[in-house]
């Protein structure tokens, strides 16, 4: 489908930007004016990455629970990665996709608190590795 | 600009005043951040013309604050001489201008820097820095009770301020993140587990002091610090900490708000507040000033989402500025596991 629609958002940031906004007589509307077109700039940059961003954490936190459901002593806990890392995304939605990942970042909080009292110095590690991946990926650039 | 809005002003000036000529012209809405909507305006009465600013409460408020807390700490640190608008009138009723609101002076020809500009203070940021980490010296070595404000929220006990901090950004975390926030989650729990000493003394804390919320001019000098809506009773630093932030770093962290080197601004507030900034200390309120930024953040998004508050700057602060701590967490809390 063309244009894409990150093409039509960063389009229309820039004439808000460089048309619309300085054509504005209260400061304040102009200020607001600049903020939004660069949210539609960041909404571009979500539209192309946002998919792929999420269907790679939701991956990077099942192998991380299948990894250390074995060393998880809690029977429960370990049940709940056990499930959570042989689970799958409903469909590439972003809805689809955020539900699945805020369950399982649900379960990333629990047994990263259950390491921190009983697990292994490898596996507290293993744990910032993937939250720094996330941190990383979901960095929104200016530029 | 709401002529309805001037008119209601200019009653409650004329009254506030006692100057029943006194007319309200001009009146902009002007930026000046997400919780508190700003107004520029004139108010003429017996042949004189004053400008001034309104800050009135929006329908929602994006943090919590006791509403006159701004405004006494204006009085009290324009007392003291330190470069603040002088407050002109404090109204927490809704019958005049329908929520509470204060005005004060405007400062005129000065200018704010932005936090996206790599380098908002060009051949003056020496001297802005200078100033800016100098007076934030003179505020933590304030005595709250000699100003005025030492009923003012926080702590009340040296030993009692980090762990009174870290409960009130968790319990908005708790209350408005809208999904799952695990490193924000793991920040609480490390700094609960490894608390910092004792404050050297309980101080007034601006709670948000840092590049983009002071007002300086063409020769370089700060005019006015502004924004004290999150002021409390705490740890000096906290404010600190907050001032040197990588996010208000202007993407160079090694100087903080865009201004000295790192050491150079640390040094200049230990002279001015004659305290000492103890290095595991501070990395501990710079792990928290993280934190807190998120906590800010998540409620900034959560007030957008549920339209309590639709200006746009609440949603860049979800998207960019919640971005931008959790991944500065991330990198510190990997570090150290």
């Amino acid at each position: 489908m063309k244009p894409d629609a990150q093409d039509i958002l960063n389009k229309s940031a820039d004439q808000l930007m460089g048309q619309l906004a300085p054509a504005l007589n209260a400061q304040y509307s102009q200020g607001a004016a600049a903020v939004m077109a660069l949210l539609m700039k960041f909404a571009g940059k979500e539209y192309e990455r946002g998919a792929d961003i999420r269907a790679a954490e939701n991956a990077d936190m099942r192998a991380l629970f299948a990894e250390i459901a074995p060393r998880v002593g809690d029977k429960a806990l370990r049940r709940r990665l056990e499930e959570a890392a042989s689970s799958r995304d409903a469909s590439l939605t972003i809805s689809a996709l955020n539900t699945a990942n805020y369950k399982l970042r649900h379960t990333l909080i629990a047994v990263q608190v259950w390491t921190e009292d009983n697990g292994t110095r490898e596996d507290q590690q293993r744990i910032w590795t993937v939250l720094k991946a996330s941190a990383d990926r979901r960095i929104v650039s200016l530029f | 600009m709401s002529d309805a809005l001037s008119e209601r002003l200019a009653k409650y000036l004329a009254t506030k005043l006692n100057a029943p000529d006194l007319t309200v012209h001009d009146l902009a809405r002007i930026p000046g951040g997400a919780s508190r909507e700003t107004y520029r305006f004139r108010a003429r009465h017996g042949g004189t013309e004053r400008k001034l600013i309104l800050r009135r409460d929006p329908p929602a408020s994006l943090i919590e604050t006791e509403r006159s807390t701004e405004y006494r700490a204006y009085e009290a640190f324009h007392k003291l001489g330190l470069p603040v608008p002088e407050p002109i009138a404090l109204e927490l009723g809704c019958e005049a201008l329908e929520r509470p609101f204060f005005i004060m002076a405007e400062i005129e020809n000065a200018f704010v820097g932005s936090i996206l500009a790599p380098d908002p203070y060009g051949a003056h940021r020496a001297k802005i820095g200078q100033q800016f980490f100098s007076i934030l010296g003179r505020i933590a070595g304030a005595d709250p009770k000699t100003l005025g404000i030492s009923d003012f929220e926080g702590a009340s006990a040296p030993d009692q301020c980090w762990k009174h901090e870290v409960e009130r950004w968790e319990k908005v975390i708790e209350e408005d993140e809208g999904e799952p926030q695990p490193i924000a989650r793991a920040a609480v729990r490390w700094l609960k587990r490894n608390p910092p000493p004792p404050a050297q003394k309980i101080s007034v804390v601006h709670g948000d002091y840092r590049s983009g919320n002071f007002l300086y001019d063409a020769n370089g000098d700060i005019r006015a610090i502004l924004d004290w809506e999150m002021a409390h009773l705490g740890d000096p630093l906290e404010d600190l900490a907050w001032a040197i932030d990588p996010l208000w770093a202007h993407h160079d962290p090694s100087h903080p708000a865009g201004t000295l080197a790192r050491g150079d601004a640390i040094k200049v507030w230990e002279q001015a507040s004659g305290l000492k900034a103890e290095a595991k200390a501070l990395a501990w309120w710079e792990m928290f000033a993280s934190l807190k930024g998120c906590a800010i953040w998540i409620s900034a998004a959560h007030e957008y989402a549920t339209g309590r508050n639709d200006d746009p700057v609440n949603a860049f602060s979800g998207w960019y500025c919640l971005a931008y701590h959790n991944k500065v967490l991330a990198d510190r809390l990997g570090t150290l596991a």
